[in-house]
C-alpha cells in the first residue's frame, strides 16, 4: 500500500517539478487519461486485494481504455458533439464508484472490521 | 499479504495517473494565469489614450482648415496657375483628405441574433475578415471612395480585429458597421454580391447566423475626410526617377 501512495506522490512530484504542460486544446484528452489512469488504479488494488490480479489483463486494460476513449473524444471533435467525451466520463466513473465499493469492503475483510 | 499490491504495473500506472494529474494542474495553472488582472488597468491607459487621440484629431483638422486658407492665400499671392491649386485638390481628393459626394452604395453588417446551443459564438458576429472583403469587393469594382463607420479607407488603413471591436485606422468600431462607397452603384453592388468570401454574408451567414446584410444602392452618398496623420519616418519620394 505504502508502494503505491509513494509512486502517486513520486508522479505527482516529477510532473510539478519538470512543470510539463500541454495545449489547452488537448486538455479534454487529458482529463479522460485522468479517468482511465484512476479507473485502472482502482480496478488494479481491487484484483489484487480479490488475489485475481493479472498483469496482462491490466496493462492491456488500461491501454485500450485509454485508447478508446480518446477516440471518442477525437470522434466527438470531428463530428461536432464535443459532449460525446461524456459517455467516456460517465463509464469510467460509474467503474470507479463501484471498484471503490469493492475495495473499501474487501479492505474492512481483510482489516476484521466487519 | 501486503506484497499483492506491489504489482510494478500497478505501481507504474499509479505513477503514471500522478504525472497526468500534475500535469492538468500545470496546464490549468498557465491557462488561468494567462489572463492577468492588469488587463483592467491596461483598458483605462486605451481609454485615456483614445481620448488624447479625439483631442488631437480635431487640432489637426483645425490645422489642416488653416492650411487650406494659407495655401489659398499663398498661391494667390506667389501667382500661382490655377493648374497647380487644382493639381493640390486632385492630390488631396485621391489621398482621401478631402469629404467626397457621390452615388454609389451603402452596405450594413451587423451582428446576428441569438446563438444556438450548441453554437460557436464566433459565428454569429461579423468580424475583421468580412469588413476586408466587403472592402476589397468594393474596391476592386472601382469605388473611388470608401468609409467604414465614418473611418475612411485610405491608402494606409488596416482593418483589423481588436478583441470585440474592430480597429479601421486608429478607431474601434463596433457593431452594427456602416460602409459606404462612392462608385458605380451597380457594379459596386454586384461586386459585393458576386465575391466569393463577401457574398456569403449576404446568404448563407445571413440565413443560418441571422447576421444583418444589406445592400442599398444611393443616388448620393457622404464620405468623410480621413482624419487621421502621415507621419512618413522612413518614406522618401524618388527624386529624379523614371517619369
Amino acid at each position: 500500500m505504502f508502494v503505491l501512495v509513494l509512486a502517486l506522490a513520486l508522479g505527482i512530484a516529477l510532473g510539478l517539478l519538470t512543470n510539463v504542460s500541454i495545449p489547452a486544446a488537448l486538455l479534454t484528452y487529458l482529463g479522460v487519461a485522468v479517468l482511465a489512469a484512476m479507473d485502472a488504479c482502482l480496478g488494479g488494488v481491487k484484483a489484487a486485494l480479490e488475489q485475481t490480479f493479472d498483469d496482462k489483463a491490466f496493462v492491456s486494460g488500461f491501454i485500450t481504455n485509454t485508447l478508446m476513449a480518446a477516440f471518442i473524444v477525437f470522434v466527438g471533435d470531428r463530428i461536432g458533439v464535443r459532449e460525446l467525451y461524456l459517455a467516456a466520463v460517465v463509464a469510467f466513473g460509474v467503474r470507479l464508484f463501484d471498484n471503490l465499493a469493492t475495495v473499501r469492503n474487501l479492505l474492512f475483510h481483510r482489516w476484521g472490521w466487519e | 499479504m501486503a506484497e499483492n499490491f506491489n504489482r510494478p504495473a500497478l505501481v507504474v500506472v499509479i505513477g503514471v495517473l500522478g504525472f497526468l494529474v500534475a500535469i492538468s494542474f500545470n496546464t490549468t495553472k498557465q491557462l488561468t494565469t494567462a489572463h492577468p488582472e492588469r488587463a483592467s488597468d491596461l483598458a483605462s491607459v486605451v481609454r485615456d489614450l483614445e481620448n488624447q487621440r479625439t483631442e488631437l484629431q480635431e487640432r489637426l483638422a483645425d490645422l489642416r482648415s488653416d492650411m487650406d486658407v494659407l495655401e489659398a492665400g499663398a498661391a494667390e499671392s506667389a501667382g500661382m496657375s490655377d493648374s497647380y491649386s487644382r493639381e493640390l485638390d486632385q492630390a488631396r481628393l485621391a489621398a482621401g483628405l478631402s469629404g467626397v459626394t457621390g452615388p454609389g452604395v451603402e452596405i450594413l453588417l451587423g451582428d446576428g441574433g441569438d446563438v444556438a446551443v450548441d453554437g460557436d459564438p464566433n459565428d454569429y458576429l461579423i468580424h475583421d475578415t468580412d469588413i476586408t472583403a466587403v472592402v476589397n469587393a468594393l474596391m476592386a469594382a472601382g469605388a473611388e471612395a470608401v468609409e467604414v463607420n465614418g473611418e475612411r479607407v485610405v491608402a494606409t488603413t488596416p482593418i483589423r480585429c481588436a478583441g470585440t471591436t474592430v480597429l479601421v485606422n486608429s478607431a474601434r468600431l463596433g457593431s452594427p458597421y456602416v460602409i459606404l462607397a462612392v462608385g458605380d452603384p451597380g457594379a459596386l453592388e454586384a461586386a459585393a454580391l458576386d465575391d466569393p468570401v463577401a457574398s456569403l454574408l449576404f446568404t448563407a451567414y445571413k440565413t443560418q447566423y441571422g447576421l444583418q446584410a444589406e445592400v442599398t444602392q444611393a443616388d448620393e452618398i457622404v464620405i468623410e475626410p480621413y482624419k487621421g496623420t502621415f507621419r512618413p519616418q522612413y518614406l522618401l519620394s524618388e527624386q529624379g526617377g523614371q517619369g
